[in-house]
């Protein structure tokens, strides 16, 4: 129903910095989710674009109406909070109508859409429940139905289903999609779950202190993480700090540069060779982050993408690495080993026949693997600790 | 033979009733005097003629008592409701210094309201004939009453609510009237109750500042008993107002439990 | 894009101030108004006035040549009315120390011990009606000939001895407050957990030693809180001196107050007494706000 841009949104608390400089260009029928840790800036952010929060700087824009200072009430916007809010004194039919009857719609009006709202969310006759009597589920979906009563142009999403159970989250969290897609709307979500926001997302923000670290569709952050915070928060992750030691030659560029004089960026070179001394450990690898030698990095290694690999094997792998078996945990659908790599413990997660066999324990083991996402050093996140199970 | 332990517990038990009779019993001798009339006058008078006779005279006194407790009550809830509604959701620095000196007229003694604004009303505000005055004074000895219970209300009320109703397109006053209002209802009523009962039977901020002409019914009883001494009829006015309040409170306790009166004089 | 030309409204405005989003200036000031002005017009500057007029002579303060300044009224309460101060002390702290002796009883057995909690509350607000009727009860009660002359006679004790006296002014007083200190101190007790007294007990303590050296420091704010709040009120009244006093308790400040002032018209006197009894409260709230404040935070 309508586009959603936020202009370098800041907020200021005081000295603190809650947001910074937030750029977002939401497109029309897009779900959008803001990921990140408590205390990242998310929630934050969603408030002032639900015009609850006032930004200490910069603009919000819906279609091409600045709609950065106008009151909530103003904006046409549907806002699901963390808890379901329904108004205790109000029967769910008058919940779900008051959108409508604030705004002096006529009563025959209002409880045809309200019948129209329930059945959508699978709760037709619950009208005249209290929602003291509904459960926890039931209740957020009747939040859903109040919310797109007043046919909003953007829908908010506060951490919805962070008070539910498992079980709930995972069919509801769908229940949620479904209803955004099959009413178009422009949806903004937050939550700090990256499987929820996986599951139902069109692109993801992730955030970090206040500010954006990357923006991108889910394969993209998982597999190509543009910082260090992404690669450790997203998933797990062997981070191996190092240094540039060799780089073979690199590609001419594909095309000239964008800006004339500026380095090559990344995307702009093809992938090229080198190789990063860390601790003890010789890694190659293959990438088109532009480096040169002695440049401090920071490897990051997917812990599904070590593979056990037996005497004689490995050729296919760029890099084989021995090393002593530390611990194994078995999970299920896959074994977690705990490695020791010259002085360095990583994580392997194996699956299939091996976990089985290598559930034995103690020994040396083989492991080989190719792909390796490399950040400067710069951009990487604390401490290079390896992913807890 | 009882055990020391049953012992205590008789006891502990016995001494609570034997207060309560005490509390009670003000109450019970002036009904009972009411209904039998003086133990030392000759012959008895009945009960519902008493009664009767304290209604019919003082009919004046009970209207007064009941109109100035009802204006009363008007003005508290009108002065109260936009200040701790202010106080709780509103930023602005010195709240509690505010407060304090909202809550000041509690701790201030009767005859000290009294005496400055008897003096105030004869010789600045020119309010002595009029019934404004005797309202406005009660309402200032007792608005800190409701005001409490409000606050501790509006605290406990979540400010999600304002904000989905915000959200859902409802401006600030329909956001008041319809979500918050109905929501703090059982506070709010917490603080008409108190109110009223302090109105109803007050009489020593009353004997400075009363209008001359306006005497309402506890007033009256106090000045009977100076000038008359003890008469059944005044006790049977006394009764007909503490049955009243009493009944107002069951009532109450009925209706709201005593969840919300937290914070004030009665929890 | 630069983030200028990203901000940057079609007018080009800058970013100011709001009066939208947050609740404005105006509107605050105006929801506070109406309690800011009633308790300014009818509490602050009439006690201001008070206090001005206690300075002057008699009624002095509103003639036409304007007031007489003396410190007379002050000089007067010392030397003469002194009597009424002290009686206005000792029938308060008298019916404070009842309240404390039998209340703390009071509220211990209701927190720890009785189940029909609610029954007890309900009957605990008859006392505050107020004064009034309980002093006249109790009068009616005490009269001779009246309900309690067969006890008294069979305790040798003449009515009028009880009747018109301290004990009975301080009982009817100690009634009507009794109720708020049972409250402050119950709201203490049930903060106090009933394991450390059985802690006690299995220690070896005596319900004695219990009670002094674990529940008494433990509700010393809500007792202290009780302690003020009914000696607060019990300054300020006067039904019961009237009705049931001999002349002596019929001297307490706050009928003093009414006398000298409506009736007599020596405005300079009782605003003077007004300003001490206004002082004495002030002592006892400041007091009481600094104890029970340490109540509210445990």
């Amino acid at each position: 129903m309508s586009t959603v841009r936020l202009a370098s949104i800041t907020k200021h608390y005081g000295a603190t910095v809650a947001v910074h400089e937030f750029d977002l260009d939401v497109a029309d029928g897009e779900f959008v989710t803001l990921l990140g840790p408590s205390g990242c800036g998310k929630t934050t952010t969603l408030r002032m674009v639900a015009g609850l929060v006032e930004p200490t700087g910069g603009r919000v824009w819906f279609d091409d109406q600045d709609v950065t200072f106008l009151p909530p009430r103003a904006r046409n916007i549907g806002f699901v909070f963390q808890t379901p809010a329904l108004f205790p004194h109000l029967s769910v039919a008058d919940n779900v109508g008051f959108g409508l009857s604030v705004k002096g719609s006529k009563k025959p009006a209002i409880a045809t859409r309200v019948e129209e709202m329930l059945a959508m969310v699978g709760l037709t006759g619950y009208g005249g429940r209290l929602p003291a009597q509904l459960s926890g589920g039931q209740q957020q979906r009747v939040a859903l139905a109040r919310v797109l009563a007043t046919d909003p142009r953007v829908l908010l999403f506060d951490e919805p289903l962070s008070a539910l159970d498992k079980n709930l989250r995972d069919t509801l969290k769908f229940s949620i999609r479904e209803l955004q897609r099959r009413t178009a709307k422009t949806a903004i979500y937050v939550t700090h779950d990256q499987s929820e926001a996986f599951a139902i997302s069109d692109r993801i923000v992730v955030m970090n202190a206040g500010r954006v670290e990357q923006i991108g569709s889910q394969t993209d952050i998982y597999l190509r993480p543009r910082t260090g915070f992404v690669a450790e928060f997203i998933g797990a992750n062997n981070a191996l700090p190092g240094t540039v030691s060799a780089v073979e030659p690199a590609a001419a560029p594909a095309t000239a540069p964008a800006t004339a004089g500026e380095p090559a960026t990344a995307d702009e070179l093809r992938e090229h060779r080198f190789t990063i001394e860390s601790g003890g450990l010789t890694l190659r690898c293959r990438s088109r982050l532009p480096v040169a030698i002695g440049d401090q990095v920071v490897a990051y290694l997917r812990p599904e993408d070590l593979e056990v690999v037996d005497e004689g094997d490995g050729a296919q792998y760029r890099n084989v690495v021995e090393g002593d078996i530390e611990r194994v945990i078995f999970e299920g659908p896959t074994a977690q080993l705990r490695v020791r790599v010259d002085g360095r413990e990583l994580r392997v997660d194996v699956g299939g026949d091996r976990r089985l066999i290598v559930g034995e324990g103690r020994g040396r083991v083989r492991l080989g693997f190719n792909d390796l996402t490399v950040i400067p050093a710069d951009s990487a996140a604390g401490e290079p600790v390896v992913e807890e199970a | 033979m009882v055990s020391s332990r049953q012992l205590t517990n008789i006891v502990s038990h016995a001494y609570i009733w034997i207060c309560l009779v005490v509390f009670v019993l003000p109450f019970l001798a002036l009904l009972s005097y009411s209904i039998t009339g003086s133990s030392t006058a000759a012959g008895s008078t009945y009960a519902l003629k008493n009664f009767q006779n304290a209604l019919g005279t003082f009919s004046d006194n009970l209207v007064w008592s009941l109109k100035i407790s009802g204006l009363t009550l008007v003005v508290n809830t009108l002065v109260s409701l936009p200040a701790g509604y202010a106080i709780v959701r509103h930023q602005f620095p010195g709240k509690r210094i505010l407060f304090s000196v909202l809550t000041l007229p509690l701790y201030v003694p009767a005859a000290v309201i009294g005496i400055s604004l008897v003096l105030t009303y004869n010789f600045t505000y020119h309010l002595t004939n009029s019934m404004w005055g005797l309202v406005f004074a009660m309402a200032l000895g007792t608005f800190p009453l409701m005001l409490i219970p409000i606050v501790v209300a509006l605290k406990d009320l979540p400010i999600v609510f304002e904000e989905a109703a915000e959200c859902l397109g409802a401006t600030r006053w329909q956001t008041y009237r319809r979500i918050v209002l109905p929501l703090i209802g059982p506070g709010l009523s917490a603080g008409l109750l108190l109110t009223f009962i302090i109105v109803f039977n007050e009489y020593l901020v009353t004997l400075f500042v009363h209008p001359p002409g306006l005497t309402t019914a506890p007033l009256q009883v106090f000045n009977l008993i100076r000038t008359a001494g003890l008469a059944p009829t005044t006790a049977a006015l006394a009764v007909t107002m503490q049955i009243v309040s009493f009944t107002a409170v069951v009532l109450f306790l009925r209706f709201f439990g005593n969840r919300h009166l937290k914070g004030t004089y009665l929890l | 894009m630069t983030a200028d030309a990203r901000t940057a409204a079609p007018n080009g405005r800058r970013l100011g101030a709001l009066p939208r989003l947050r609740a404005p200036r105006l509107r605050t000031i105006g929801m506070l108004a109406p309690a800011i002005l009633l308790s300014v017009l009818f509490l602050y500057y009439p006690l201001v006035f008070i206090v001005q007029m206690s300075f002057s002579e008699g009624s002095t303060f509103l003639s036409p040549t304007g007031p007489i300044s003396t410190l007379e009224n002050y000089a007067a309460i010392v030397n003469r009315y002194l009597p009424n101060v002290l009686v206005t002390l000792q029938l308060a702290t008298l019916a404070t120390l009842a309240d404390l002796v039998f209340g703390f009883p009071f509220a211990y057995i209701l927190v720890r011990k009785v189940r029909y909690r609610n029954l007890v509350r309900a009957l605990m607000v008859f006392p505050m009606f107020g004064t009034l009727y309980i002093a006249f009860g109790l009068r009616f009660i005490l009269l001779p000939g009246g309900p309690a002359t067969p006890l008294l006679d069979a305790l040798g004790i003449a009515n009028t001895s009880i009747l018109f006296s301290l004990p009975s002014v301080v009982f009817a007083m100690a009634i009507f407050t009794f109720p708020f200190m049972v409250l402050n101190i119950g709201t203490a007790l049930s903060n106090v957990d009933p394991t450390l007294e059985e802690a006690a007990a299995c220690l070896g303590a005596r319900p004695w030693q219990t009670f002094r050296r674990i529940l008494v420091p433990l509700t010393r704010a809500g007792t202290v809180a009780g302690i003020l709040t009914v000696f607060g009120w019990s300054i300020g009244t006067f039904a019961e001196p009237l009705l049931l006093g001999s002349v002596n308790e019929q001297r307490a400040l706050a009928w003093t107050v009414y006398q000298r002032g409506v009736v007599q018209t020596d405005y300079g006197l009782s605003t003077a007494m007004g300003v001490v009894l206004l002082l004495i409260a002030f002592v006892v709230t400041y007091l009481s706000l600094r104890y029970s404040r340490g109540a509210l935070v445990q």
